[in-house]
């Protein structure tokens, strides 16, 4: 059997049954693990479960462990964990984890967590309790050693090393980064869960915003916030006894730009893990780009969606900026995308809350922002120095 | 900008020999595979072209092309505020690996794609060595 007919065989086996999510703020009164566990039970309640029906734990790097989420919820047997080291595209990659873990029969309900306190941790209060949860990544030596030295702290100054090549190689417009941060700033006024509902943006209040690192501006980058979220997965049989309609996995995947480990050495910079795991997914799901309802995509920084809009197929490299014109990406567009907001403008929750708000447009329970009829629609993820992650969703039957 | 006020990494493993080759050498080195002659970085314990961990730093001019850049105008680090705005530029090598710096004697807005520069190293510690990034 070639190893693409087993992957198409993992189509559908899984499901999303529950999800949770805790507001997202700017100074949260709960820490990390706190957060984490209020979104988890939430998600096992939504999914009409008990902790006991939990068997896999899939938490993202960092912050907190497998361990301690199953000892405070109570999990009495877990027979699976594992965590995917890949940054910010870790919660979705992780989602392909668990539809392999149900499939093969290792674990049949396997719970996806993760939070921060992405704004406090930071900035804390004057009267906030001490918070000592960090996380670490391999590729933080590359950063320490090659980037830290010339004054990139972080991901912008990081990323914009390659964006700013992309901007000028392809004559991207601000206006095609700004239609990205335009469409999700529209979409959180629809979505009273999220950072900037009630501050509206518009395209020259865009264009008028100062650079952090060119070409990125302070609205081009995504919102930093205390939250977290989680959803539960389980075997698509189980799914149709549960009490919501199931949103199948049809396709899951990851990809790696390759070194993986540094952003300026790849033969081609502007190949992202997406470029691979994309085609990936598809070809497990037997649909693509074209046929999704709404995109979800990790909007870390509004030129990284562009670079995905081209990995999913939506354009040729550098058609991106002819791609969003016209509000192709709000909704009643031809690519409504994050439609609660993203992390642009909901939360920055490493991409979870991307999967939420995707599980609620195919449950049709996405109130205002809705996208009529959904019935298919896909989540990536973005991390570290470029891993991407994608998942194909469907409406399941009910 | 004095390179003392940098942050000094203190890099460990093979991070750690290309700095010290440098230091050593008072000129760039770059990894190079002693069996099929690949010249990469970061430096790895395997060559990405024929696997081999036969390997040695070698010294290079530091001539190469400007291959991306990015201008900083906001930062939150002490040391670099009264720098804004700054440019740091990624060369390729003409050996092929590409490396990040600070310009020096380049203004933002007179960098452009393609443009010839050198990578020159600034010995500013045993164990580190500072890139900047000059005209050619």
């Amino acid at each position: 059997m070639s190893t693409a007919s087993s992957a198409v065989a993992l189509s559908g086996a899984a499901a999303i049954v529950g999800i949770g999510e805790t507001g997202y703020v700017r100074g949260a009164d709960e820490g990390v693990l706190q957060m984490i566990l209020g979104a988890s039970m939430a998600a096992i309640r939504d999914a009409g479960l008990t902790p006991a029906d939990i068997d896999g734990i899939l938490p993202p790097p960092g912050f907190v462990a497998w361990d301690e989420i199953a000892a405070h919820l109570g999990i009495p047997d877990v027979r699976y964990t594992a965590t995917p080291q890949m940054g910010g595209a870790s919660p979705t990659a992780a989602l392909t984890t668990a539809m392999m873990a149900i499939a093969s029969g290792v674990a049949e309900t396997v719970l996806v967590p993760i939070g921060w306190n992405g704004y406090s941790a930071l900035r804390p209060r004057p009267d906030a309790k001490p918070n000592k949860r960090r996380f670490s990544a391999a590729f933080f030596e590359t950063v320490r050693n090659y980037y830290g030295p010339y004054g990139l702290r972080s991901a912008p100054w990081w990323y914009s090393l390659y964006l700013q090549r992309y901007v000028e190689l392809y004559d991207i417009p601000p206006e095609a980064p700004g239609a990205v941060a335009v469409a999700a700033r529209k979409h959180a006024q629809l979505q009273p869960n999220a950072l900037m509902h009630g501050r509206e943006l518009t395209m020259d209040h865009y264009l008028a915003s100062d650079y952090i690192t060119e070409p990125l501006r302070k609205f081009d980058c995504c919102v930093e916030t205390d939250c977290a979220a989680a959803v539960v997965v389980t075997s698509a049989e189980r799914a149709k006894d549960l009490p919501h309609v199931p949103t199948v996995i049809l396709g899951g995947a990851e990809g790696h730009a390759n070194p993986a480990h540094e952003l300026t050495n790849r033969a081609d910079v502007l190949d992202l893990g997406l470029t691979r795991a994309a085609p990936r997914a598809f070809g497990m799901a037997g649909v693509t780009a074209k046929d999704m309802d709404f995109l979800q995509v990790y909007d870390c920084f509004t030129h990284v969606v562009l670079l995905q809009l081209e990995a999913l197929g939506l354009a040729e490299r550098g058609g991106a900026a002819d791609l969003v014109k016209g509000g192709a990406l709000e909704l009643g567009g031809a690519h409504p995308f994050n439609t609660a907001g993203g992390m642009l403008s909901q939360g920055h929750c490493w991409g979870l809350n991307l999967v939420v708000e995707a599980v609620r447009q195919l449950r049709h329970d996405a109130g205002a922002a809705q996208v009529s009829g959904a019935e298919l629609g896909l989540v990536t993820g973005y991390g570290d120095l470029g891993d991407g992650s994608i998942v194909v969703l469907g409406r399941g039957d009910r | 900008m004095s390179t003392t006020d940098k942050q000094i990494p203190h890099p460990t493993e093979l991070d750690l020999e290309f700095f010290e080759a440098a230091v050593r050498g008072g000129a760039l080195h770059v990894q190079r595979c002693d069996d099929c002659g690949d010249h990469h970085h970061p430096p790895r314990m395997y060559c990405p072209s024929c696997f081999s961990g036969a390997y040695s730093f070698s010294e290079v001019s530091g001539r190469g092309t400007v291959y991306g850049h990015t201008v900083s105008h906001y930062t939150t680090e002490k040391a670099w505020k009264d720098q804004l705005p700054y440019l740091t530029i990624v060369v390729e090598l003409d050996e092929g690996p590409r490396l990040v710096g600070t310009a020096r004697g380049i203004e933002p807005g007179e960098v452009a794609l393609g443009q010839s520069v050198r990578v020159v190293p600034e010995t500013v510690a045993d164990d580190f060595a500072y890139l900047w990034v000059e005209k050619a």
